[in-house]
Parts: C-alpha cells; structure tokens; sequence
C-alpha cells in the first residue's frame, strides 16, 4: 500500500497524478498525518523533515523560510498540505514575516515537501498577572504576553471538560498554558486555547 | 522547607507511566519564545528530537515538584532517552532530555483525554518537532505513556 509520505513525495517530484493521489487521501491533516512512519532519527539530533523559522517570501506555492538558525528551508504546499494559522486556514493566509513550524518529507533536491505548516503558533504557560473582557495578560518567564480573545475561535479547556467558548472561569494568579497564534513583531496573541488545570 | 527526593521506588523504573504531554519551544526561536535559550542541559533546540524531565537535577526537582501530584519520577539526566507514545495516535518518538520541566505542580490534577483514554498530569514537554511526530502541534497537550526505548 502506498503511504502517504510515497504520496506527497510523488506530488512535488511528479506533477499531476501525484498531487491529485494525495488529495484523494484528504487533508494531510492534523491527526490522521501522525500515523505516517517518519525515518529513524537519532533521538536529540535535528529531525531533517522537521523546520522551523519566518517567512521571507512567497513565490508560487513554495515558502521561503529563514530559520532562527540562520538556515534557509523552502517549504513546498501542495494540495494535501494542512495549514494553521489560529485554525485551519489556507495559503494565502501567510504572510511574509510570520512565524512557522513545519513538517514533511525532505526531498533530494532539499524542499521540505510540507504534510503540516503551522503559522505563528506560540504554546506557552505562564500565570495570568490579569483578565479583561478582551485580554488575558500572562506573566510567561518574566515577560508580559498579552493574550487576545477572538470572538468564534477562542475556547477554554478546563481539566477534561468540554472545550467551552466560556474564558470566565480563569482566574488571576492562576497558572495557564495557552496556545495561540503569535502576532509578528509583538508581544501579542490571538487565542486559539487555554487550557486551565481546573 | 527542606525539599528532598521520596524514598519509594520510583513509579517509572517499574513500568512505563502514563501522564501529559505538551510542547515548549527552546534554543534560537521567533516570537515568544525568542528569549528562551538552550534549556538546563545547554542542547535545546525546536528542531531536535529532544524533552524536558521533571527530575534531571535537585534543583530542578525543587521547581517541578511532580511528588506533589503523586508521581516519583526517577532521576534522569541530560541525553538520556524516553519512548513517548501517543494514546491518540499510538504513534510514537525517541527523543533525550534536553531541558528540566514541565512545572507538574502547578498543574495538578489536570485530565487530558482520548475517548475513553485518559491521563493525569504533565510530566513530559516536547520540543515542537518531537511532539509533531506524534500529534498536531494545534493540538497543545495530549494523554501519553513515557516508557524506556
């Protein structure tokens, strides 16, 4: 059986067929992408399909990526290619500048042919130093992080509860992780979940 | 206070352990985490195949605290190796500690959940290209089972 990583393989190496195979898998998404068998890697060594970095441009469907390193990485998007930026969303939606993690498939000439790209998403914990209706300002490391609610697409997640759209439960003091999409340039983020221990 | 390690045996050298897992970023980074640096062991980096250990040193311990939720993680030290499986996915990774964390105590009590499937507390973070081996990084935390490789 052909796996999905032969799959969006073919689709960079090989044009049309393979783009439209790895379509018909659905999206290369979230969780049914993890089931892929990835090569073995040396545990704490540099994971080779994995790259992390900004946006420095954009030309067709291929990312231009510097990473913190000060490695470069293009990151090809294909049809099949799952995108986050505070939620699914699509490719025209990045933006030079922004933030990203991505994995794939390492091809030989080098792209990273891309099962999953996430956009400026930020996991952080911290205390929550204040809350207002529209903000939640966290104290991560010493620095303030100022956490926005976005109407529709911001949700708690209380212990194992139910995801709740309903934030008012947090407390100040209280000790939070939240996971959200980085606004460049800032210490600023758009609230994607805060998971609250209770 | 004195703080000292439990003397009973730790709970991970018997069998492999079940708690959360979530993702930190660490070493060179944009956003956040751009001022968060190499971790205790001075390897950490987001690319890496790499964790944070609740007891890799007394210090570390001090600020963990992972007995306050009733788990004795063993001791465990800079490079050492854990097979982390996702109870989502069932897929898993190798990855060795690079960093001491996550701070278990101050989420205690905390449930993540699969179905059915559960586990209780934080006693594992992955750097971010560990954990999207194993699951959507959207997803932030997930039930896991850590055992030796």
């Amino acid at each position: 059986m052909t796996s999905r990583r032969q799959l969006l393989k073919s689709a960079v190496l090989g044009g049309g067929a393979g783009v439209v195979a790895a379509t018909a898998l659905g999206s290369l998404g979230p969780e049914a992408a993890f089931g892929a068998a990835a090569p073995d890697v040396e545990p704490g060594a540099p994971d080779p399909d994995f790259a992390e970095g900004r946006i420095r441009s954009i030309k067709d469907n291929t990312l231009l990526v510097l990473g913190s390193n000060m490695v470069f990485h293009n990151i090809r998007v294909v049809d099949g290619t799952s995108l986050w930026k505070l939620g699914p969303t699509s490719f025209d939606q990045a933006r030079p500048g922004d933030g990203l993690y991505a994995r794939g498939v390492r091809m030989p000439d080098g792209v990273l042919a891309a099962e999953s790209v996430w956009l400026n998403i930020v996991n952080i914990k911290g205390h929550v130093s204040n809350i207002t209706s529209e903000k939640i300002h966290l104290d991560h490391k010493g620095q303030e992080v100022l956490c926005h609610r976005v109407a529709g697409k911001s949700i708690a997640v209380y212990s194992d509860a139910p995801p709740s759209a309903d934030l008012s439960l947090l407390r100040v003091g209280q000790h939070v992780q939240i996971l959200g999409a980085w606004r460049p340039d800032t210490n600023e983020v758009d609230i994607a979940t805060v998971f609250s221990p209770h | 206070m004195a703080r000292s390690q439990p003397t009973d045996p730790p709970i991970d050298l018997q069998a492999a352990v079940r708690g959360e897992v979530s993702w930190f970023c660490c070493g060179t980074a944009w956003g956040p985490c751009s001022s968060t640096g190499k971790g205790a062991c001075g390897t950490c980096n987001s690319g890496n195949l790499q964790h944070a250990w609740p007891n890799t040193s007394d210090a570390c311990w001090a600020i963990t605290r992972p007995d306050s939720c009733g788990f004795a993680l063993s001791r465990r030290t800079c490079g050492f190796q854990h097979r982390i499986t996702a109870l989502c996915s069932g897929t898993s990774v190798v990855t060795s500690i690079a960093d001491c964390g996550p701070q278990t105590d101050l989420f205690c009590g905390e449930r993540s959940c699969c179905g059915a499937t559960c586990a209780t507390d934080r006693i594992i973070d992955l750097t971010p290209a560990a954990y999207s081996r194993i699951a959507s990084l959207s997803t932030g935390l997930r039930p896991c089972e850590i055992s030796t490789p």
